[in-house]
């Protein structure tokens, strides 16, 4: 009986993996689009076209998104997405358009005269953005982007409609084949929160770390 | 030799420049005195460019150097960072031989021991000592300051009185904007009197009696 009970908990611990792919791939699309967005919505490029996809991402579900991507892509493209992939499209899309919205607000939070002193000392825009905004932007939204990473860890237990093997997933089997719901559900949300303080605790030592100068230029 | 010609610029329907035309002579110290939103700063934003002008032309073959009124120093560098990061990359050149410079640089103007400091670190008087060096690094032959006494106590402002003077003799054409009278009386060979953008009136300060005096009746 508890040999069944530790192997069910380690069948459930196994979708840590999957869980941790979706997060590292999602963040990634994530970071990447939102920089872009929101730099490009600074500069005026395609302005109203960036705010346009913001606001309908920002304004439908999350799983709608992922099935569109599951089952739409395919079905047009005629192509084959596995879960991790289309996961990782989805919630990435998904996550860009909040991290654009907080890049955004930490690019307008930059005083103005650090763009100006840039452009006077004749640094390129590409060099600009790279080595004198976004470090700041960076520091001072980074725990914005904590927030997101959390929120965007148990976004990904939407994969489990899909068919992912992931925490969720994998607690749903059990609790299906065992017709007992509280253990395995109990055990997936113990992992979810232990990596959620995972994720907290690492975000609070980086913070810790960065930035020894203080604020005022 | 920057000759500005008719130059206007307008915010939003309220005109701060208004068909500005000014000639200055290389290697002179030119004040620009005004009341606030008399069109000062936004002269000098023309001229670095910062600004375009709505109609006129500025006219220049010079290196320009700009300081800013609240220094706008990059925060996540250190100091000799601040300095060398862009001559090195607009050189792409290794950091080495503007290290030399910065540090040379930072000596003379006494504060060679904050080089690893942060900004954040320095007092008004140290950052505008780094404001000015960062400024320098690119050997401009013509350098724009923004109000560089604002914040300033009185003794280092002699300090920066003497600065400025110091980089003029190496030939440096230096035009301050300031709404502190004593401070521009004391460095320009010219001073330029800005009211609702236009220029009102211009003295030689050396050759006038109570130029502070003068130039304040324009204040009311």
């Amino acid at each position: 009986m508890s040999n069944q009970l530790i192997a069910d908990f380690l069948y459930i611990c196994a979708g840590v993996a999957m869980t941790l792919k979706l997060l590292l791939g999602s963040i990634l699309v994530g970071l990447s689009l939102g920089v872009l967005f929101a730099i490009a919505r600074y500069r005026n490029i395609c302005r109203g076209v960036i705010k346009g996809i913001v606001s309908v991402i920002r304004g439908t579900p999350s799983i709608l998104q992922l099935s569109i991507v599951y089952f739409v892509i395919p079905q047009v493209y005629s192509c084959k997405l596995d879960v991790i992939t289309t996961g990782i499209i989805a919630f990435g899309i998904n996550s860009s358009a909040y991290v654009s919205e907080i890049l955004r607000a930490g690019i307008e939070s930059l005083p103005k005269g650090q763009f100006e002193a840039a452009y006077s000392l004749g640094i390129p825009p590409f060099y600009m953005w790279k080595d004198i905004i976004l470090p700041q932007v960076a520091a001072n939204v980074f725990p914005a982007i904590v927030n997101e990473t959390v929120t965007l860890l148990k976004e990904t237990a939407l994969v489990a409609t899909i068919g992912g093997a992931d925490i969720m997933r994998r607690s749903q089997i059990i609790a299906a084949s065992r017709y007992e719901y509280l253990t395995p559900l109990c055990v997936a949300g113990l992992v979810y929160y232990l990596l959620v303080l995972v994720l907290e605790f690492a975000g609070r030592e980086i913070e810790k770390r960065q930035r020894p100068y203080a604020k005022n230029p | 030799m920057l000759r500005i010609r008719n130059v206007s610029k307008s915010f939003s329907g309220t005109k701060v420049l208004d068909d500005i035309s000014l000639d200055i002579e290389k290697s002179s110290i030119v004040g620009l005195a005004g009341p606030s939103g008399s069109g000062k700063s936004t002269m000098l934003r023309c001229l670095q460019k910062i600004e375009s002008p709505d109609s006129g032309a500025i006219d220049y073959d010079c290196n320009v150097g700009f300081m800013f009124q609240d220094f706008q120093l990059f925060p996540h560098m250190t100091v000799l960072q601040n300095l060398v990061y862009a001559p090195a990359l607009k050189a792409r050149d290794s950091k080495g031989k503007y290290t030399t410079k910065a540090m040379a640089m930072l000596k003379d103007l006494g504060i060679e021991s904050k080089a690893s400091e942060y900004p954040c670190t320095l007092s008004g008087g140290q950052k505008q000592r780094v404001a000015l060096a960062r400024s320098l690094m690119t050997d401009p032959d013509t350098l724009l300051c923004d109000e560089p006494t604002s914040g300033l106590d009185v003794a280092t402002i002699t300090d920066v009185i003497t600065l400025l003077r110091g980089v003029n003799q190496l030939g440096v054409t230096i035009i301050v904007a300031s709404h502190d009278l004593d401070f521009l009386t004391a460095i320009s060979d010219r001073i330029i009197l800005l009211r609702d953008g236009k220029i009102v009136t211009e003295i030689s300060p050396q050759q006038h009696d109570d130029p502070v005096g003068y130039l304040s009746t324009y204040y009311n």
